[in-house]
């Protein structure tokens, strides 16, 4: 068994790892992250998950939901320390299998990453609680300042493959354009293509917000919803047309075999200094998130129901519209933003007619708010990019230069092809097919070691 | 970049952030029962030990400059703890609200006769110390009144007598009774005094005997900052029912409909004392919304904590909480959520100084935490003016009524 192996191990069981392991692990991590972009390309199928906070336990389930590292492969969007109380052992373990497994780890950096955040919001105090001294800390920030801003997930496909364990079955010739199941699989709801705009238009949900069937079951503190009690299209056992990826041959309204158009994940959300993903490639990210500017937007931004551009009550970042949505991802080829930085209390949001997604991957928020989390599963498109070399997770992240070159065409492309192509400004009408799992917090007694008893702030 | 090279934007005034730890108290939360009571949390412990809580979260907004109370720092032990940006917003919030009501009702009482506030489970609150040493016109001729446990009184007099900047403002208690003191401001001009009552408040009955000092004919305002909540109810009113555990795998019961209770007899103590015409006026904080998501996570969180509190499903909602006081006796009620009042009373440009001092990120978490308390105020209607200047019963009204 490695030296990294044993950190992973010892980090799993929720143990902090000597801080000479700690310098060690950061620095081979810094040599890893400096090659990467400041936006990577990651292939579909990819698992992405959104804020974590040092809720070790949760992340556990989240992998148990998910699937471990590396039979899935994941994309973390930021925000893994700060506010929970395991923000160094959560940071640490994602960042060894990081190590460990670079091309089945994908992780960009929240605005949390930061010295100044995390002075406040509590892991520069758990550091110097665990270790007697900041050194953690630095060793930590150092890394922070490497993380990539964003990612572009290619060659996710429009049609979703059967879950783990299910035979392929038929579903009357519709294509699954969203599914959510629950912590055990289940599926709680299911939102066919060519349902989508009609559902959203006659669910009249604020922002076109997914609140799927199972959602009010989702929410209310229940672990196991009944597959009776999900009513509609979801009590229906789940089936699918065809083989996995057929759906890839029907019109598609993107570029370079990615039928599916290309996702952008980000943390919080666009600039209005960045109107091409290129521009982000431009930036010199190798240090701590500014108070301002293309870096702290992409960091801090949020989506809103307003008209182009406001002010963040974050003091950091903007508040962004449908419109700038819609033209960003038109110009960039995008078919959809993921991003994360906000609460979300049924784990996920797609809002601008599903052009932008937030997923929040933290359950009952710093012990306190009582939301489920959710991750978003990407499956892979097989007809275009099966040629790619699928990688065998180990070091050695080999197609970043190609894919970042790749992802520069597509861009090109979509420029050219300017705002009169297929579906104008409502962007693809054939986005990837989504499969967010919602899960709640992890049990207390299922956890291995006595959990320091979570003691929420209220105003007494 | 090292921790002291840090922009200060974000960080605290007072100094490097080493050696400063969060959210828990100095060595936990002090137990203040009576001396040779059982060891181990009785209810009333828990309860008193809110208000150690409270008088940290006070102390590290003050300390961060959310808040300007010289006061905050006597009434807490050992170093101060830093609380999270939400939760001194929160303190932050509630204060300046708080302040802001008696300030009104300061304002729309005649300054020149006797005035009183009577702070039910007081506990180390700071008002009556910023309140009997405010320089402001309005601000005489306040006869201030805390009730709380003999035992926290009997500490808080104690401090009042021996600390040389308490000393400096107030006369040396003397006592009322063997629970009871007085301590008369210093300065003449104010006329204020501070009345400190120990005694259990579930022993305050319409029958008990008025408070000593207590001048029933004064108009008062009674305040009851997170004190009333954790009181039992009536008995004939229904048992709250147990908090749902999380893990429950029971579909959410949809609220019943409250049967609404019998006003408090704490409330029907004073009302009764103080009949109309008196002027008299009420403010209550506490928590609502006991059954979303964050509201059972709340009571299932709190309960575990020993800390339960039979208003939350007996007055559930902001309307329940304003027809509460409207059925106590006071027939004008408003009620406004933390949420709505960091919003609408905070001004534009002291939010804005208010959110530099440290920089919240927690929005989301803010309003779903802020949106589950609430401020409701109630008063009496004025008949002819008792009590007040010429016209102030208008003035009354349309000061507690609008704008708010």
């Amino acid at each position: 068994m490695s030296d990294l192996d044993r950190a992973i191990a010892q980090l799993r069981a929720c143990r902090p790892i000597p801080e000479a392991e700690v310098r060690e692990l950061c620095h081979k991590a810094r040599e890893l992250l400096i090659e990467e972009g400041n936006v990577v390309t990651v292939n579909a199928p990819v698992t992405i998950c959104g804020d974590i906070h040092g809720q070790f336990h949760d992340l556990m389930e989240l992998f148990r939901v998910g699937g471990d590292v590396p039979d899935t492969n994941y994309l973390f969007m930021g925000d893994f320390v700060d506010r929970g109380f395991y923000s160094l052992e959560t940071f640490l373990l994602l960042l060894c299998l990081k190590v460990r497994y670079p091309d089945r780890m994908t992780l960009i950096r929240g605005n949390h990453e930061s010295r100044q955040i995390t002075t406040v919001y509590g892991f520069y105090d758990e550091c110097l609680r665990k270790y007697g001294s900041a050194n953690v800390w630095r060793y930590c920030c150092d890394v922070f300042d490497y993380l990539a801003l964003g990612a572009i997930v290619l060659g996710a496909s429009n049609t979703l493959p059967p879950a783990d364990g299910e035979p392929m079955s038929s579903l009357n010739g519709d294509d699954v354009e969203i599914e959510v199941r629950n912590s055990d699989g289940q599926v709680l709801s299911r939102f066919l293509r060519q349902q989508r705009d009609t559902d959203r238009r006659i669910g009249g949900h604020g922002g076109g917000a997914v609140t799927p069937n199972g959602t009010a079951a989702m929410t209310n503190g229940v672990t196991a919803t009944p597959p009776s009690s999900t009513g509609g299209p979801s009590s229906s056992p789940p089936t699918l047309t065809g083989p996995p990826g057929s759906g890839a041959s029907s019109a598609s309204g993107g570029s370079l075999g990615n039928p599916a158009g290309a996702v952008l994940c980000v943390h919080g959300g666009l600039s209005p200094l960045i109107d091409k993903v290129d521009k982000i490639r431009l930036l010199d990210r190798k240090q701590e998130v500014p108070h301002e500017g293309a870096m702290c937007d992409l960091l801090w931004s949020d989506p809103d129901e307003i008209d182009g551009w406001g002010l963040s009550p974050r003091g950091a970042g903007f508040l962004f519209g449908a419109d700038i949505v819609k033209v960003f991802n038109h110009r960039n080829d995008l078919s959809l933003i993921a991003r994360a930085h906000q609460l979300v209390m049924e784990g996920f949001k797609e809002m601008f007619d599903a052009s932008i997604v937030t997923v929040w991957s933290a359950p009952n928020y710093c012990y306190r708010c009582g939301n489920v989390a959710a991750l978003l599963e990407l499956s892979e498109d097989e007809s275009g990019w099966g040629v790619l070399a699928r990688s065998n997770g180990e070091v050695g992240r080999s197609d970043g230069g190609m894919g970042a070159a790749v992802a520069a065409a597509a861009a090109a492309a979509a420029g050219q092809r300017g705002l009169l192509m297929d579906g104008g400004l409502l962007g693809y009408r054939n986005g990837p097919a989504r499969r967010y799992r919602v899960f709640q917090a992890a049990p207390q007694d299922s956890r291995g070691v006595p959990a320091k008893k979570p003691v929420a702030d209220y105003f007494l | 970049m090292s921790a002291p090279s840090i922009p200060n934007l974000l960080s605290l005034r007072s100094g490097a952030a080493s050696g400063r730890g969060r959210g828990t108290g100095p060595g936990g939360p002090a137990r203040r029962g009576p001396p040779g009571s059982r060891p181990g949390p009785t209810h009333d412990a828990t309860i008193q030990a809110t208000d150690t809580d409270a008088a940290v979260s006070r102390l590290s907004a003050v300390d961060l400059g959310y808040l300007d109370d010289p006061f905050a720092r006597l009434f807490v032990q050992g170093p101060a703890t830093r609380r999270l940006p939400i939760i001194n917003r929160g303190t932050y919030t509630r204060t300046t609200a708080i302040d802001a009501l008696v300030d009104r009702f300061l304002a729309t009482t005649d300054p020149d006769r006797p005035r009183q506030i009577v702070s039910l489970g007081a506990g180390t609150d700071t008002r009556c110390m910023r309140l009997l040493t405010s320089p402001h016109r309005n601000h005489r001729n306040l006869a201030y009144h805390e009730i709380d446990f003999p035992a926290i009184m009997a500490r808080k007099q104690a401090l009042i007598a021996t600390t040389p900047s308490l000393r400096a403002i107030l006369a040396p208690p003397v006592p009322l009774s063997p629970t009871a003191w007085h301590a008369p401001s210093l300065d003449p001009a104010h006329g204020n005094s501070l009345n400190l009552h120990g005694l259990d408040l579930r022993t305050l009955t319409p029958s008990s005997p008025p408070l000593p000092n207590l001048d029933l004919t004064a108009p008062t305002l009674l305040l009851s900052e997170c004190c009333l909540c954790y009181l039992p109810l009536p008995s004939s009113s229904p048992a709250p029912p147990a908090p749902t555990p999380l893990s429950s795998t029971s579909p959410p019961r949809p609220p019943l409909p409250p049967t609404p209770p019998p006003p408090s007899p704490i409330l029907s103590h004073f009302t009764t004392h103080l009949p109309s015409p008196t002027p008299l006026s009420l403010i209550i904080y506490e928590p609502i919304l006991p059954h979303d998501p964050f509201g059972r996570t709340m009571t299932t969180n709190l309960a575990a904590r020993g800390i339960v509190m039979p208003t939350l499903s007996i007055y559930p909602t902001a309307a329940a909480q304003e027809a509460r006081v409207r059925a106590a006796g006071f027939a004008e009620a408003r009620v406004r959520t933390v949420d709505e009042i960091w919003e609408g009373w905070v001004d534009a440009k002291e939010r804005e100084r208010a959110d530099g001092l440290e920089g919240l990120d927690e929005i989301e978490e803010w309003r779903l935490l802020a949106g589950h308390y609430v401020v409701v105020w109630g008063w009496r209607k004025i008949q002819g003016g008792f009590g007040c200047g010429r016209g102030r019963g208008m003035e009354w009204r349309r000061r507690w009524g609008d704008g708010m």
